[in-house]
């Protein structure tokens, strides 16, 4: 926990909060929402087109689209880190923080079994089984938790 | 516009509405979705009339085009309230106007799009590169989109004096 508090009190905290350039605080948070576009974006469209929207697109040319979600996920895994550490002892002891980690990390494990099921198998059908459409409809429904949950730890922060 | 602003301000709705303290984080919510959804669904066809994702055919990826529509629709929405709860603040800032400038040519970009390009895109080949001028209206999309999420998010930042 001291550590924590000694992250959110450190002189690097005081002078990227502090300072009244653009280019610390506000971009760091403008390309955690970049980020946020580019990751849930990309899984929004593939999953999407697992529950059969667009069904007649074969689902073996969306495979760049991963590339898309892990570098919108570095992005988000970079700013977010910077931003975790400018209030660190607030978000350590924030159960909504945990949600949002743990809503994140289910997501992006379920998209990629959702991967490997439907357009990693050599040969895949282009409908896709039923398990394949829940896991699909399940990271969605954690992405919006996740965004949910990252909207609501700014009023929180606030309150603290 | 400013008068506009206060008379937004002192209508009954502006102060029920704003007086609700759960309406602001959860139109933010809805909003960040609908952001992910709209840029998502345009952000494929912008890519593939770039000329990547071939194999996917633009009819095909068409079909996406009502989630894109329904995040935007969102969005139009959940500002909307924004700006009835707290109108100085947007229509006082240049940086929303630019907002709604990036807007207005997104919509003008696909509104091309959709009278002088889409015939002749959607009979594409699913393999075939598409011409310069899709290049530049799928890139003009791209960009336009995350000037909007740009001026969004640094709203608050941008413009006040430092």
């Amino acid at each position: 926990m001291a550590f924590f508090r000694s992250l959110q009190d450190s002189a690097f905290t005081e002078w990227f909060l502090g300072s009244a350039s653009i280019w610390t605080y506000p971009t760091v948070l403008t390309l955690h929402t970049v980020g946020m576009a580019i990751l849930v974006g990309a899984s929004f469209v593939i999953h999407l087109r697992v529950l059969q929207v667009a069904r007649d697109v074969p689902l073996r040319r969306l495979l760049p689209l991963y590339r898309f979600i892990w570098i919108g996920f570095a992005i988000n895994l970079l700013s977010g880190l910077i931003l975790f550490v400018t209030e660190a002892a607030d978000r350590i002891a924030d159960p909504v923080f945990y949600v949002k980690m743990a809503s994140i990390a289910a997501a992006l494990w379920l998209g990629v079994i959702v991967k490997r099921r439907t357009i990693d198998r050599p040969g895949a059908p282009d409908v896709t089984t039923g398990l394949s459409r829940s896991m699909a409809a399940a990271s969605l429904a954690l992405w919006t938790i996740a965004i949910v949950a990252g909207r609501l730890m700014a009023y929180l922060k606030s309150a603290a | 516009m400013l008068e506009f602003a206060a008379w937004v301000e002192s209508t009954q709705i502006s102060k029920t509405l704003f007086g609700m303290s759960w309406l602001w984080p959860a139109c933010e919510s809805l909003h960040f979705i609908g952001l992910c959804m709209l840029i998502g669904g345009a952000g494929l066809l912008d890519l593939r009339l770039m000329g990547m994702f071939r194999g996917v055919p633009i009819r095909h990826v068409k079909a996406m085009m009502p989630w894109a529509i329904g995040g935007f629709l969102i969005n139009a929405g959940t500002g909307a309230l924004f700006l009835t709860m707290q109108p100085h603040l947007y229509l006082s800032s240049a940086v929303w106007w630019s907002k709604v400038a990036f807007i207005v040519v997104a919509a003008a970009n696909a509104l091309f799009f959709e009278t002088r390009l889409a015939p002749s895109a959607l009979s594409m080949g699913d393999n075939a590169d598409t011409p310069r001028v899709m290049k530049v209206v799928g890139a003009c999309s791209l960009i336009s989109w995350f000037a909007v999420l740009y001026c969004g998010r640094m709203l608050p930042y941008l413009g006040t004096g430092n």
